[in-house]
Order: structure tokens, then C-alpha cells, then sequence
């Protein structure tokens, strides 16, 4: 098997900042898990998260857990252009072979990689999904920007989508709004595996589900992962969900990585006493 | 009459005064520049409702001069009560000549129809336009349909049709089909048929487009590509009236009316009056023809 | 021979905040090496630091210090407690496998899926995965009508021998087994002492946790005996 050297990385952040509001020079050194606040005492500032630096290679899945308020979504958005950040660069493969900053292309070319290179599962499928069209459609809207005019072919790989997420094909042209919570989450997850992305992100895609659905959810997503090999990176305040579906892990606390490392390492082993408390509140 | 002097020049040429007109002209050229994209204007208070044909005349009486002839349709016809008015309005207040002959004519304006017979180079068509923003459909905030626009973003335009052809068999029903202009803007040709569209595409004649209430032109320049949007196994068609012909003329390969005759008996009569005119007195006018595909 | 394995100095100490930042020291300055094909037994009592030393090596742990360097397919040498996240997990997808004495497994999927993990991890044709993993099983007298069923529900042993089917069939070029025979009977113990040695002779190096005199007789060249976190001594059993 080929080995792939330390630079073959699938993205690679460094320094991500992302701060809400005025802030001062001194806003991120006053704030973090040593002062257990992310508001700069001085600018009222919100220093969501900071100098955030991590590696992704292809076909691993990251983990970054944490609890309310760590930042982890707003990590996640930042990667997938919800929101723009305040500074730090971010390299993808797919995009000039890593050399460009992700973060400065312009709005059409994000477009791009988020249509082709990326896909996103939201927390709430409102979020990711077009209510006021089919389950079908929404899987044809990332088909349609790839490129493909073809309303049977279009409608041939939605099929085939929904039939690896366990959706009944039946339903392809009933909007979601009818569908139950998994399965709105399947759909959201076809439409994100629509167009073969090497990335995927899951922001907390199982919280509020019922634990037999949020079992089915998750086995398919392990499923989907193994057997394409996407990269994934897997937010989550369970560490339940953590151990089931991730590599690696990274802990966040009030917008810092205070710890990181192999998952089972930070779930038999954890070093920083943050870490420790989250292990140890496992149910 | 009034034959007070004072009165009789308190308007200004073509009622709208030349500051604004000048305006008007210039936001027309930027939409002949950017052909389908949508340019916003100043829109002036008109001595008629919104929503009864100010953008057509706006841009009708920003153009016209003495030496033009002007004819005005509505859905077809020029002895509709709109156009009768509106062409009393434009006549007092341009001192043009007036015709029911398109061929005559240097500057149409219409609404919800493109004229049969063919228009030269020659000829202005201004087309009334009740919802310029063809994604408001799917898109309700104007500033992202804005962006959309600016990013050549149609993915949810496209959805749209998906859907249609999905819930309804058909990728468009009313009128008004989205095309996409020059290869770059999807725009909306105003509320003509299905069988009008084509005849926008690499015409002679310049098409323009206003809509007084929502403040917008654009235009479609001669020779210009103009393709209604389409998938590649569901193609663009127009109106077929297989089998039907005209009750007045006996001619078909024309746009029909259906109406009811007094009897309650079902009949098809050709839309364009001046066009239904000439076929019954004299030879076609020379049309363009489209074939639908397979 | 080549050497495959060589550790250095290990000591592993767990600083528990909870308790207030109370330390427990597990392993002091353990040192050995082993060579390719070989298979080292580690024997001791409770608590003597074996499954610890394993899981330092296999980076469950991360070392508090020395070294732990392994040589990869490629020839180099890679010290696994300084190394990156994304090499100890290369080398553990393609070359080391970890069979820790209870099975973990995933409750929903059957006991044929759990086995095939390894082989569907790399891609194999899921034909091939299966059928090896049906082979497995008939070795180890598992009963065919647990291989769809789920592992959660079975008895200790049965458990373990999924366990260790699993670990035997991702063919690993380095092995650590804790315990691999522990709730077995006599017979069921030589099939997996056979399937070993079967790895061993296709060029495995084992690393191995056990108590049974049996299997560490028939498996071990060589026996590390640890106590209080570090080695005491060192034994070459009798070939029998």
C-alpha cells in the first residue's frame, strides 16, 4: 500500500479566527479556556473561535467535539463559506492543487467548490434542504449545478442516492416536509454526496433525533464513508456518536483546540483536564 | 381644445420632460450593453395607474420623435380599450402618426405579444412587462436575487422547471417562459406566449422591456442568442394548435384566441388583429416559423 | 532476522485532574525489541502494566516517555509515541492490528460484518471479505446460526472468538493480543493457537498478553515477564 507522505493532506487550516463585534489587539489573548469566557473584557468582542491549525488527509474522519459555545460549528461554517472569518488561511487540495487560500476565491468560484468539492449535513434539514421542493429536487439542484441538463439522468442518480440512504424512491417527488426527522437527515445526506465530494461536513446531525433513528443515521453515514472513502469532519457534543464515526479528535473549549489527538487516545487516555471532564460524562 | 397659448406647451414633448427622458435613453442603452440584465430606472409618475402599461410608455415616449409611426397592441389587439387610450395619450403628446400596420410601423408597443409579421431593423418592439425579476419565483429577497444574477446562480430557476416537469408534466404552463439572454442572464420575456419566444431570438429588430411599477429595463439587441431554458431530454415547445384553423381566415401557423361565439360554440380565431387582417384580404405576411423537436 | 520492533526507555505515568491531578505510575523505563516473525509473550500479574505496555505501543496511550519505534513495510523506522496522528493511523489501517481481551463492536451490525471489518477497510471485494470470514468462523466451531446475529447477545467465549477472528483475518504484519484464549475450551484454544502460528509463519509479528501456560508454551519464542511497570525478566520458552 502506497504510504502518503506528510503532504498529501486533503485541508490543511491555519490560524482561523473568527471574532464578532469591535475587537482590540489584545482580544484573543484575554480570552479562551483559561479565562473561561469568549468576550474580550476590554471591546466586548466575541472571540468565537481562535488560531484554530489542524491537518485533514483523505479518507479520515475529524472529529471536533465540544460543548455549547466552543465554537464548533461556527469552525465548520467558516470551512463551508456560512460565514466569512476574520483571519487565518485554509488550503483544500481540490482547489489549484492546495496552493490558494480557500477563504480569499471569489463568491462564484466558493460556489464551485461547494457545489463539487464539499458537501454539508445541517443539524436541522431546514437549514440544508429547500422545503418548497421535491426530496428529488433537492438532490437535482446540486446535480444541476455540476452540469447535468438531463432530467432522466438527474432523476436516475437521485433514485440511486435515495436508495443508499435508505429513503423509499417512491417518495422522491414528495417534498421533505412530509418525511420524519431520519429521514429529512438521509435526504439531506444524499443531496451531500450528490456529486462525490472528497469532503463532507456533519454538524451535529443526530442531535434531536430519537436514539433508534440517530443509530440508523449514523450507521449509514460509517457505511457511506467506507465505502466511498470521503474525508469527513464530524461535529458533535457526543462523544458516543465521536467514537462511533471518527479517526481523530479534536477538543474545543471556548474557541481553542485545548486538546487533540487519535480518537481512541483522547477517549482511553485524555490528557488535558477539560478533556478528562467530557470523558468521564460520558453515559 | 384650449387655445390659451400658456396652456398649450405646459407639456413637454412626449409629457415626460427631457432631464428624464435623457435618463431613460441612457439606462435603455446600458440594457442594449448587457443584453437580458435588468437596469434600474427612475420610473415617473405617469397620468396613468401602475400596473396599466407606465413602463411600456416610458420607454415609447422616451424614444419617439416626430417623423416616428406608432403602434400600439394589447394581447394582440389594436382596438383594445387599453390601447385605444394609450395610443390617444401618446399621439397628444408626441404629435406622431398612428397605425394598425405593423409593417408601417417604427415603434410598437404591446403587451403580453410579439407581432406575427416579421420586424426589420428598423423597428423598435417595447414590451410591457409586469414582473421583470424572472427568479422572484424562487427567490424572494431582491438582494440575493441580485447576487444570484451577478453570479450567473440559477440553480433554483432550474430546480423550478425540474419541478414542474415533475408535479405537472410540463416544464412551463403559463406564459411568460424564462430564457436565458446571450448566453449570460436568464430573463423573463414578459407574459408572451410560448410561441412568441422564439421570434426573440437573432432578430432584426430591437426588443426592449419595461416595467414601470418594479423600475426596470432590459432589452434584447438584434442578433442576439435568446434560448428558452431547456433540458436536453426535455426539450422547449411551443403551442401546437394541431388541426385547428382560423374561423375568420381558414389559416393556421398563427397564434389562436379560443373563443365561444354566441351559440357556445368552441372556435379558434388568430390573435394578432392587424395580422388576422391582411391574411383575409391579401398574401401572408412573412413570419418566422418555429419546429418544435421531436 | 530483521528487527521489527524496538522500544526504549518507555514510561507511561496518568495525571487524573478529576482527583485532583493525583498520578498513577503504570510503566517505568520498559526496553525491549523483537524481530520479524517473532512472537513475545508477556506474561504478569494484574496491574503489572501488560495491557498498558500494548496500548502504548498501539498509541491508545500516548507515552510519557522513550520511545517506541517500528519499521514499516517500507523499511523505515517510525517512532510511534512522537509520530503524527495521520501516521499511527496509516500504519494501524494497513500493517498493525490491536485484539484487546472484550470485543468492541457496534451493536447493530452481525457477527460475519464485524469479522469482515479489516478486509472491507481495505477494499476488498466484499464476495472475498465474506467468504474468508465464513472460513474463519467453520475453524473456530462458531455455530452458523450466530454468524448473522449480533455479537452483543453472545456468551464470553463466543464474543471472543469474533474478537480475534477479526483481528486474524485484517492480517496484519504486527499483531498485539490480549488474551486471545482466555474464555476458551481446550480445543477451541489449538484453532486459535493454530491460526496464530499460521500468521506467524506468513511472516506476523505477534505481540502477546496471556496467563494460560498452554498457549504461551505452543505460541512464544520468547516470554517478557512484567512487574510493577517494568520488566523483570526475560524468558525463551522450550519449542514444544
Amino acid at each position: 500500500m502506497a504510504y502518503n507522505s506528510e503532504n498529501d493532506w486533503l485541508l490543511r487550516v491555519r490560524g482561523l479566527t473568527k471574532i464578532y463585534g469591535e475587537p482590540v489587539n489584545s482580544s484573543v489573548d484575554r480570552t479562551g479556556p483559561e479565562f473561561a469566557s469568549n468576550i474580550c473584557p476590554e471591546s466586548g468582542a466575541i472571540v468565537a473561535i481562535a488560531n484554530i491549525d489542524f491537518d485533514l488527509y483523505p479518507g479520515e474522519v475529524l472529529g471536533i467535539v465540544g460543548e455549547s459555545g466552543s465554537g464548533k460549528s461556527t469552525l465548520v461554517q467558516l470551512l463551508y463559506f456560512d460565514q466569512a472569518a476574520t483571519s487565518g488561511t485554509v488550503l483544500f487540495r481540490g482547489v489549484d492543487e492546495g496552493r490558494t487560500d480557500i477563504l480569499t476565491l471569489s463568491n462564484q468560484r466558493k460556489r464551485y467548490v461547494k457545489n463539487h468539492l464539499m458537501g454539508m449535513v445541517y443539524q436541522n434539514p431546514r437549514d440544508g434542504l429547500n422545503f418548497s421542493f421535491s426530496s428529488g429536487g433537492n438532490i437535482a439542484e446540486k446535480l444541476l449545478m455540476a452540469g447535468t441538463f438531463h432530467v432522466g439522468n438527474i432523476r436516475g442518480r437521485a433514485s440511486y442516492l435515495l436508495t443508499q440512504t435508505e429513503v423509499p424512491v417512491q417518495r422522491m417527488d414528495e417534498t421533505p416536509a412530509s418525511f420524519s426527522g431520519g429521514m429529512q437527515q438521509r435526504v439531506q445526506i444524499s443531496k451531500a454526496i450528490a456529486n462525490n465530494p472528497p469532503l463532507v461536513f456533519l454538524d451535529e446531525v443526530t442531535s434531536g433525533l430519537d436514539v433508534s433513528v440517530q443509530a440508523r443515521v449514523l450507521d449509514l453515514i460509517r457505511r457511506l464513508q467506507q465505502e466511498m472513502g470521503i474525508s469527513m469532519i464530524v461535529v458533535s457534543h457526543d462523544l458516543g456518536v465521536i467514537r462511533m464515526l471518527t479517526d481523530r479528535t479534536i477538543v474545543l473549549k471556548h474557541g481553542r483546540i485545548v486538546e487533540h489527538g487519535l480518537t481512541d487516545q483522547i477517549l482511553q487516555d485524555p490528557q488535558h483536564a477539560y478533556t478528562q471532564l467530557l470523558v468521564s460524562s460520558l453515559l | 381644445m384650449v387655445e390659451n397659448a400658456k396652456f398649450q406647451s405646459s407639456y413637454s414633448y412626449g409629457f415626460i420632460d427631457e432631464t428624464t427622458k435623457k435618463e431613460i435613453r441612457r439606462k435603455m442603452l446600458k440594457a442594449i450593453c448587457i443584453p437580458g440584465y435588468q437596469v434600474p430606472y427612475s420610473s415617473p409618475e405617469m397620468p396613468i395607474s401602475r400596473g396599466w402599461g407606465t413602463g411600456g410608455l416610458h420607454l415609447t415616449l422616451s424614444l419617439m420623435g416626430r417623423n416616428d409611426v406608432f403602434k400600439i397592441i394589447d394581447q394582440g389587439s389594436d382596438a383594445s380599450v387599453n390601447a385605444c387610450n394609450l395610443r390617444q395619450f401618446v399621439q397628444m403628446m408626441t404629435e406622431c402618426a398612428v397605425t394598425y400596420d405593423t409593417a408601417q410601423a417604427t415603434i410598437i408597443q404591446s403587451r403580453h405579444r410579439v407581432p406575427e409579421e416579421v420586424l426589420t431593423d428598423q423597428q423598435i418592439l417595447v414590451l410591457q412587462v409586469p414582473q421583470p425579476e424572472v427568479l422572484r419565483g424562487v427567490e424572494r429577497y431582491e438582494f440575493r436575487t441580485r447576487q444570484m444574477h451577478a453570479e450567473a446562480d440559477y440553480a433554483r430557476m432550474w430546480v423550478s422547471l425540474y419541478e414542474s416537469y415533475v408535479r405537472f408534466g410540463a416544464l412551463m404552463r403559463g406564459a411568460g417562459y424564462p430564457i436565458k439572454v446571450n448566453s449570460r442572464y436568464i430573463a423573463t420575456p414578459s407574459p408572451i406566449p410560448r410561441w412568441d419566444t422564439p421570434n426573440l431570438s437573432m432578430a432584426n429588430c430591437l426588443y426592449l422591456f419595461g416595467a414601470g411599477r418594479e423600475k426596470r429595463i432590459h432589452a434584447i439587441p438584434p442578433h442576439t442568442r435568446v434560448e428558452p431554458l431547456e433540458f436536453e431530454d426535455v426539450r422547449f415547445k411551443v403551442e401546437e394548435f394541431r388541426g385547428i384553423l382560423c374561423s375568420a381566415s381558414g389559416q393556421d401557423k398563427a397564434f389562436m384566441d379560443e373563443i365561444f361565439d354566441d351559440a357556445d360554440r368552441r372556435k379558434h380565431v388568430i390573435n394578432d388583429s392587424n395580422f388576422l387582417d391582411k391574411v383575409k384580404t391579401g398574401p401572408r405576411p412573412p413570419q418566422r416559423l418555429f419546429t418544435n423537436p421531436e | 532476522m530483521t528487527r521489527i520492533l524496538e522500544v526504549d526507555g518507555l514510561a507511561k505515568e496518568f495525571t487524573l485532574y478529576i482527583l485532583g491531578g493525583k498520578k498513577i505510575h503504570a510503566l517505568d523505563g520498559v526496553s525491549f525489541h523483537m524481530e520479524e516473525g517473532e512472537i513475545v509473550g508477556l506474561t504478569g500479574h494484574s496491574g503489572s502494566g501488560k495491557s498498558t505496555l500494548m496500548k502504548c505501543i498501539y498509541r491508545t496511550y500516548l507515552p510519557t516517555a522513550g520511545s517506541i519505534r517500528m519499521r514499516n513495510g517500507e523499511g523505515e523506522f517510525l517512532d510511534l509515541a512522537a509520530a503524527s496522528e495521520h501516521k499511527v493511523l496509516e500504519l494501524r489501517r494497513s500493517e498493525m492490528t490491536y485484539c484487546s481481551q472484550f470485543l468492541h463492536a457496534i451493536p447493530r451490525v452481525p457477527a460475519l460484518e464485524v469479522v469482515a471489518e479489516g478486509l472491507l477497510a481495505r477494499r476488498r471485494g466484499r464476495e472475498e471479505a465474506f467468504r474468508a470470514a465464513r472460513q474463519c468462523f467453520e475453524r473456530l466451531g462458531l455455530p452458523e446460526e450466530l454468524w448473522d446475529a449480533y455479537p452483543s447477545t453472545f456468551s464470553g467465549g463466543e464474543q471472543q472468538r469474533i474478537n480475534i477472528s477479526r483481528a486474524i483475518l485484517s492480517k496484519p504484519r504486527f499483531l498485539l493480543v490480549d488474551e486471545p484464549t482466555a474464555s476458551l475450551d481446550l480445543r477451541t484454544k489449538d484453532a486459535v493457537i493454530d491460526m496464530l502460528l499460521e500468521l506467524k509463519n506468513s511472516g506476523t509479528s505477534i505481540l502477546l498478553i496471556t496467563h494460560d501456560a498452554h498457549t504461551l508454551n505452543r505460541l512464544a519464542d520468547r516470554c517478557l515477564q512484567l512487574e510493577n511497570g517494568s520488566i523483570r525478566q526475560t524468558l525463551e520458552t522450550v519449542v514444544s
